[in-house]
């Protein structure tokens, strides 16, 4: 079975954010950042399902030049092969635009499977895996849990809201979306990380793939919210606080 | 614990514990001289790709953190070129001397020699790792990030390696579905450069005795990196402060650097054998911000981050002897820091690149036995490293009975070529020196913080980036808990609690019974605990590797 | 200008977070003087269109197809597509579904067209509408707007408008639109749903948390929490200290080292509010503090505070929340 997963360098999650005033996008320089968490989950099962079927999972990500970071991380943790579209400017495509950037870079690739996370901790779009299966003509499924592979067909449990969950079954090659925490991600060994260093990144730009998206959207800016928050203190006995809350959450807060 | 797991081995040539300026210095000076032993055809042929370098924090820089203001010396040995590519936050421009009390700065009209610093570069010793690691990375050696070195691999005296940390287990050692034992890491060298406290270097001096004249003495550094308005201080404005509020009776200091970028580095260094269990040093360094001097600067800004360390001090008379069979000790782990001018960066670098030829000579020579590996020990008693130490060999230990004896002492010793007064000066280890609390009470509250110039240990801890798992063994051993609620609460009144710059250390009571709580998640590897506890009996060993700390610019 | 809100419902039940969609859509069209088409999709879908079209909107579409019966993304998408190629809406509108979440990004992209996902808020600004959406798992927020030709696709997040705040006094009839499927077009194949005991928990879905601290004191007490988080329909949470002594389950964990949530009401019970824990929870919509100490920095926060003794507010609480059902 071979497999293509999307990783995602992303800025560390405790990475304090820095935004120059008015931009739309946060000041890279001075962060640590690390392979998408979600994306992790997804790598992990295209490594299982490999070890199970045979074949190949191969790293893509698109991103600037530290993007290969997270391609190396897959690499160390058993992936075959890397695909790296280079791209300085990735943080001003849209959800749309990356994917046609990702989805030409599949197009090269004879796979039977593409796995993405839920979303990436940065942009956190939720889009890539939906909108790869539209622009690759490939059937998919989001959130899931459980991948039965057999015959060239997939049986998926999928989740749903309110602790629901629905099985589907699809043709292959299709597109899935990998619910985060099914797995525990394995950890990268020296061996792994050694024999990573000898294995091939193959680096694409847009131009290669042939690719000019146009924007269906634009970040205008991004800020941290303002909170204009008056403590309203409720006294009185623990019965009189207690009916001045749950009034004030009914009627003032709605949120009951 | 899961039962002897079954261990990967790898072999390597050299084996290099700990990613800071020392280990750095040691895989990239020894890189080069392979390189040259290479191209000139002689034999055997060695590779870098055998030289394997362990580094637990989660990259290169994550775990470190110094003032810093770094002498250049040993950087420009190693890359001649490094005013173009080093990543130098600013040359000295200005730096001067105060003397503090509670509301009032008094400049020292001579800056005092060991303080004066032109020709010397504020740094972030962070980034200048981060920067070194990329240069090794080019030159083949194997780096290894997230990885520790959990213990020695002995055979009798010899050392033949190190066990990598074991990934994967739960807070209860049992394995979790990801787990992954450690390998079995063999080399014919390993170099310990852990840094201050290695847990390795102190497994290995205890063995093989390995102690100095004098037992190793440690400061703590606590340390904030602010962002401040424009204007309130130039880049390369570098002063040290003594006096307010480190009692007299103390060794301790405080420092104030302007970097790029209205960037500002503070902090408090405080000599870790004072006689109050009770006194907090992340305390005593938030009361340290609200001087005047310091308010004036950082009023108004950002917090950016925080960390603490701590610092060798002990100097040329507590360095172990730095070889046995199969291995070397270098950098801090070493002792090899200037405790007069508080400058072990360019120290390190040094005694890293000296490592290297030690360490060429052996390979080609087939022979890493502690006689061969000696050849180390004569380097450095040959080179500036052991001059620098030499001439300020006594002068921590002038200060063990607190500011003025220490001037005094150190006035003689500089006029003497560090001999002073008494030469060897002996030292105590620093947790030898509590005095018994004698009744007195513990303070009611701790100290909270105005939120915005000062903060309470815990919002600190937040901004230090530091990561554990939620689930994995506790890396605090105590080795019995009974001393904690019995005779360290009647003798000391639990110092723990009050020397860990993290808050990891609490005594709670739960169902009526007092007992030492460990949140070992908020350790940020300073490894005060390990040295300042009164009875020894905390031992501080690597979490699982990539855990810790993430001092980003510090 | 017309904007299309396309509701969700399953087997004859609404997901309520549909009414959400019609009450942003309501505002929307305030602001620009759009009107308003709401959509039921589905088979056997009249009665709910009729109860659509009690509210406030220009006309009802009741979509209705065997295939579209069971939810797929092929059905859904193919039979949307031809709706908007009829009706031409230039807003299409829906609640941020884990449906949704599955096929509208699809339905845009087959038309060329963007979709701008999990708004928390809409703004009007100089003739333009301005989407809000999180960044950097809420620590940002970053106003986004379209380019290109309509139509344009949105979905809102639960939670983010009132469903109780949408304008009644509809009067139009539902309109059936046709929609042609084959078999053949559709590759999933769905099967049973079903509902099992969850083994992880999504704190991130709750629209109620009551999140305990050490407070709380022993793990005996904390039935006392749980008693409240099931009188006001939440889920239990807690601060790291409380996972940490194993009291409650690592999910359970708020916090920069555990989950970060932003639900319509959390409830901080013996929280003292220390930054580590206060990052995972401030972004929520009304934050209420029960803690012994005045001076306790999750006041800071916290909309509404109650300063004393949650042994007995919190039994109190849960107490007036039954008698008020």
């Amino acid at each position: 079975m071979n497999i293509v997963v999307c990783v995602k360098q992303v800025p560390a999650k405790d990475a304090p954010l820095a935004i120059p005033e008015g931009a739309a996008w946060i000041r890279e320089t001075d962060i640590g950042f690390e392979l998408n968490e979600p994306d992790g989950y997804a790598l992990e099962e295209g490594l299982r399902l490999k070890e199970k079927h045979g074949g190949e999972v191969v790293a893509l990500s698109l991103g600037p030049e530290r993007s290969k970071q997270a391609i190396k991380e897959a690499l160390a943790k058993g992936a075959e092969r890397g695909v790296h579209v280079s791209d300085d400017k990735f943080y001003e495509l849209d959800p749309l635009g990356s994917a046609q950037c990702l989805a030409a870079a599949i197009k090269r690739e004879k796979c039977d499977l593409v796995l993405t996370g839920l979303q990436s901790d940065d942009h956190g779009f939720g889009q890539t895996g939906v909108l790869l299966a539209e622009l690759l003509g490939l059937p998919h499924a989001t959130i899931i849990m459980q991948i039965d592979a057999a015959d060239g067909r997939l049986k998926l449990k999928r989740e749903l809201e309110a602790g629901w969950f629905q099985w589907v079954e699809l043709p292959m090659p299709a597109v899935l979306s990998i619910q985060s925490g099914i797995n525990k991600p394995r950890y990268a060994t020296l061996k792994g990380i050694m024999a990573a260093k000898k294995k091939e990144i193959t680096t694409l730009t847009r131009a290669d793939l042939g690719v000019a998206p146009s924007p269906t959207q634009r970040i205008e800016r991004i800020y941290i919210p303002k909170k204009t928050k008056k403590t309203e203190m409720l006294t009185g006995s623990a019965k009189e606080a207690a009916a001045k809350l749950v009034e004030k959450l009914k009627h003032e807060a709605r949120v009951l | 614990m899961p039962v002897a797991p079954q261990r990967e081995t790898l072999e390597a040539d050299v084996l290099i514990v700990g990613g800071g300026p020392a280990g750095l210095a040691c895989a990239l000076h020894l890189a080069a001289l392979i390189k040259k032993h290479n191209e000139s055809g002689a034999k055997p042929e060695l590779s870098t790709e055998n030289i394997y370098l362990l580094e637990k924090g989660r990259e290169i820089g994550a775990n470190q953190l110094s003032g810093a203001v770094m002498d250049p010396r040993g950087l420009a040995e190693l890359v001649p070129d490094f005013e173009k590519s080093a990543p130098l936050d600013t040359p000295v421009t200005d730096d001067a001397a105060w003397f503090f009390t509670s509301k009032g700065a008094w400049k020292f009209p001579i800056t005092p020699p060991p303080l004066r610093n032109h020709g010397n570069y504020v740094i972030s010793l962070s980034k200048l790792s981060k920067w070194l690691g990329g240069l090794v990375e080019k030159t083949g050696v194997n780096l290894f990030t997230g990885f520790a070195g959990s213990s020695l691999i002995l055979e009798g005296d010899r050392v033949c390696g190190v066990i990598t940390d074991d990934k994967g287990l739960d807070k209860n050692s049992k394995a979790k579905s990801n787990y992954t034992p450690g390998y079995e890491l063999r080399a014919k060298v390993t170099v310990l450069a852990e840094g201050p406290r290695g847990s390795l270097t102190k497994q290995l001096v205890s063995h093989a005795k390995l102690d100095g004249l004098n037992p190793q003495v440690y400061s703590i550094g606590v340390k904030e990196l602010w962002e401040v308005p424009d204007g309130r201080i130039k880049p390369g404005f570098v002063a040290h402060t003594m006096g307010w509020p480190v009692p007299a009776s103390m060794y301790g200091g405080g420092w104030l650097y302007g970097m790029q970028g209205n960037r500002v580095s503070v902090g408090l260094v405080i000599g870790l054998e004072y006689a109050d269990p009770l006194f907090d040093p992340h305390e005593a360094f938030q009361k340290y911000k609200t001087h005047p001097f310091i308010r004036r600067v950082l009023e108004g800004g950002k917090l950016v981050r925080y960390g603490a360390k701590t610092i060798p001090a002990g100097g040329w008379y507590s360095m172990p002897r730095p070889y046995v069979d199969g291995a070397l000790i270098i950098g801090d782990s070493g002792s090899f820091l200037d405790a007069q001018k508080l400058k072990g960066i360019h120290m390190a670098i040094k005694s890293g690149m000296m490592a290297a030829e030690t360490i060429l000579d052996a390979l080609v020579k087939g022979n890493a036995s502690a006689k061969a590996l000696s050849a180390f020990k004569d380097r450095v008693d040959a080179s500036w490293a052991k001059k620098q130490l030499w001439s300020v060999r006594n002068f921590h230990q002038g200060f063990a009975h607190g500011l003025v004896p220490g001037l005094f002492h150190a006035a003689f010793q500089q006029i003497s070529g560090g001999r002073g007064l008494v030469d060897p000066m002996r030292a105590h280890a620093g947790h030898e020196a509590y005095a018994h609390l004698d009744g007195r009470k513990p303070p009611a509250e701790r100290f909270k913080g105005d939120g915005k110039l000062t903060f309470d240990r815990l919002t600190d801890v937040y901004h230090s980036g530091t990561r554990h798992d939620d689930d994995e063994p506790c890396h605090l051993l105590v080795s019995d808990t009974n001393i904690c609620v019995g005779r360290c609460t009647q003798e000391f009144g639990n110092p723990c609690q009050y020397f860990c710059p993290a808050a990891v250390y609490e005594m709670v009571e739960e169902r009526g019974e007092r007992k030492l709580k460990i949140n070992a998640a908020n350790c940020v590897h300073c490894k005060t605990c390990d040295i300042a506890d009164p009875y020894q009996i905390i031992t501080w060993v690597p979490p699982e590797g990539g855990g810790g700390p993430n001092y980003e610019g510090m | 200008m017309k904007i299309l809100v396309v509701t969700e419902q399953r087997e004859g039940q609404w997901n309520r977070a549909s009414f959400e969609t019609l009450a942003a859509a309501q505002q929307a069209a305030r602001d620009t003087g759009a009107s308003i088409s709401a959509a039921v999709v589905g088979k056997g879908v009249g009665a709910l269109a009729k109860e659509l079209a009690a509210h406030k909107v220009a006309e009802v579409l009741s979509i209705e197809h065997d295939l579209l019966e069971k939810y797929t993304p092929d059905g859904y998408t193919l039979a949307l597509k031809q709706v908007i190629s009829t009706e031409k809406p230039d807003f299409v509108f829906f609640p941020h579904t884990y449906q949704v979440r599955d096929f509208a990004p699809k339905l845009a992209a087959s038309l060329g067209r963007g979709m701008i996902a999990d708004c928390v808020g809409l703004r009007h600004e100089n003739g333009k509408l301005i989407f809000v959406r999180q960044m950097f798992q809420g620590k940002t927020a970053a106003d986004v707007v379209f380019q290109g030709d309509a139509p344009w696709f949105a979905s809102f997040q639960a939670g983010a408008f009132r469903g109780d705040q949408v304008e009644m006094g509809g009067t139009s009839s539902p309109r059936t639109v046709a929609v042609d499927l084959k078999p053949d077009q559709i590759r999933t194949k769905p099967l049973e749903l079903f509902r099992e005991a969850k083994q992880a928990v999504d704190l991130t879905q709750a629209p109620i948390i009551v999140a305990i601290g050490r407070g709380i004191k022993e793990p005996t007490n904390i039935p006392l929490a749980e008693k409240l988080a099931q009188a006001i329909g939440g889920e239990i949470a807690a601060s790291r200290p409380i996972c940490d002594e194993g009291w409650l389950p690592m999910e359970r964990q708020i916090g920069s080292s555990g989950q970060t949530v932003a639900p319509k009401l959390y409830m901080a019970i013996g929280i003292s509010g220390a930054i580590q824990h206060v990052v995972g929870m401030k972004g929520s919509r009304t934050i209420v503090a029960i803690n012994k100490d005045a001076n306790a920095p999750i006041f800071e926060v916290a909309d509404y505070g109650i300063v004393g003794d949650l042994f007995e507010i919190v039994p109190a609480l849960t107490e007036e929340l039954a008698k008020s059902k």
